[in-house]
């Protein structure tokens, strides 16, 4: 018999040190700067700058062949973002979202010097069961259960100057990313009947 | 041990004070114990051990919620037997006991922003009480939010109060949906507090 703790135990969770070396991650963090971050400051959830979509293609080829070989499953891009957090910054768990799909996340940490505290928790249920510290150039991969959270600890403000910037790339199975597709596609075509019944 | 307004004595302007303080009702009270009676509370403290607590909105040092000694449990007993009457009468708000944990914020520790309401917890009243310190802290000021909300979600968040940790002090504060605080991170020395709520 399987019990929880084994399945739980199944799950990959992973670091993969020196996926970039520190002058790709320059150029890396210096084309993100150009494109823009965007405050978010909703401090019950997170304080931090955030970048969605990001325009790096050949990167997140890239990673998506590593998380395809730590996890041997074959893989497509669902969202990407970047973030960068400052001293004072941080990133609470019930702000993360929930995924019931068993998706994978990479973090590449492209920060420029590893800040001490400045790590990513994944929890189940509370509890942290993987961390992953500052560690410029590795990458985390973890396949998420259903009830697992993330959060982005607290950047001390004794490290004034401190920034850490972790591109976050999320993977779904490619069977799974044609189906929310049919779905989304099938909603939209409802809705546009919807919108035309009421039109009459 | 406690000095606390007697019947009748100035509560009708600590109740004006209470409603209109900002951004929510609080009050700030100094000289909170008699300074001959400060020896006997430091002694019932140093029997009652701390441990450390670690999630994604707190790192701090912390006595368990249920009192190890009889003697702290009778302090908690009496806290809450002398204010909850007079805190009832002031705030509107009917309160009969309080619980009590002690708390040590060292270098590196904090509080992010929370609200402290949750369904279910009977939490009406909240109040943190600041120990002179051998180490007298910098930083870990208590920081009181001014939130704005819309269909029942915060969509602001903004400082609006700092409220320095001052040896022989107490804060009482409401406890509701937008009683968005937190404890500023703790950047030299010790803070130490006893701190909690007040209940129906």
């Amino acid at each position: 018999m399987t019990t929880l703790d084994e399945l739980f135990a199944s799950r990959i969770a992973v670091v993969v040190p020196e996926a970039v070396g520190p002058t790709l991650a320059a150029e890396l963090r210096a084309r993100l700067l150009r494109t823009g971050y965007t405050r978010y400051a909703l401090l019950d959830r997170g304080s931090y700058d955030v970048l969605a979509g990001p325009d790096e293609p050949a990167l997140i080829t890239a990673l998506t062949g590593i998380a395809t070989r730590v996890t041997g499953r074959a893989l497509v891009l669902a969202e990407a973002r970047a973030l960068r957090l400052g001293p004072g910054d941080y990133l609470l768990a019930h702000h993360d979202r929930l995924h019931d799909d068993h998706p994978v996340e990479l973090m590449l940490d492209l920060s420029a010097a590893s800040v001490p505290g400045a790590e990513v928790h994944y929890r189940q249920r509370g509890r942290a069961y993987f961390r992953f510290a500052s560690q410029p150039g590795a990458v985390s991969v973890v396949e998420r259960g259903p009830a697992v959270t993330c959060n982005h600890t607290y950047v001390s403000k004794r490290h004034a100057g401190a920034s850490v910037v972790r591109l976050i790339v999320l993977l779904r199975d490619a069977e799974e990313v044609d189906r929310r597709r049919e779905e989304a596609e099938q909603e939209v075509a409802r809705l546009r009947a919807e919108i035309e019944r009421l039109k009459r | 041990m406690w000095r606390f307004a007697s019947r009748g004595s100035g509560e009708g302007r600590l109740a004006e004070a209470w409603r209109a303080a900002q951004p929510f009702p609080h009050l700030v009270f100094d000289d909170f114990v008699a300074a001959d009676a400060l020896p006997a509370l430091f002694a019932i403290l140093e029997e009652e051990p701390v441990e450390r607590y670690e999630g994604d909105i707190f790192t701090f040092e912390a006595s368990a919620p249920e009192p190890h000694t009889e003697e702290f449990r009778t302090l908690r007993a009496s806290f809450g037997n002398t204010l909850a009457p007079a805190l009832s009468r002031i705030t509107g708000k009917q309160v009969r006991s309080a619980d009590m944990r002690a708390y040590a914020y060292r270098v590196g520790h904090y509080l992010l922003p929370h609200s402290d309401h949750q369904d279910g917890l009977g939490r009406v009243l909240a109040y943190a009480y600041y120990l002179p310190s051998p180490e007298p802290p910098e930083g870990g000021e208590l920081e009181l939010f001014r939130c704005r909300l819309a269909h029942g979600e915060l969509v602001s968040t903004v400082t609006a109060l700092l409220i320095e940790p001052r040896p022989n002090r107490l804060v009482v504060f409401d406890v509701s949906d937008v009683s968005l605080h937190q404890v500023r991170e703790v950047l030299g020395g010790l803070r130490i507090s006893l701190a909690g709520w007040f209940y129906p």
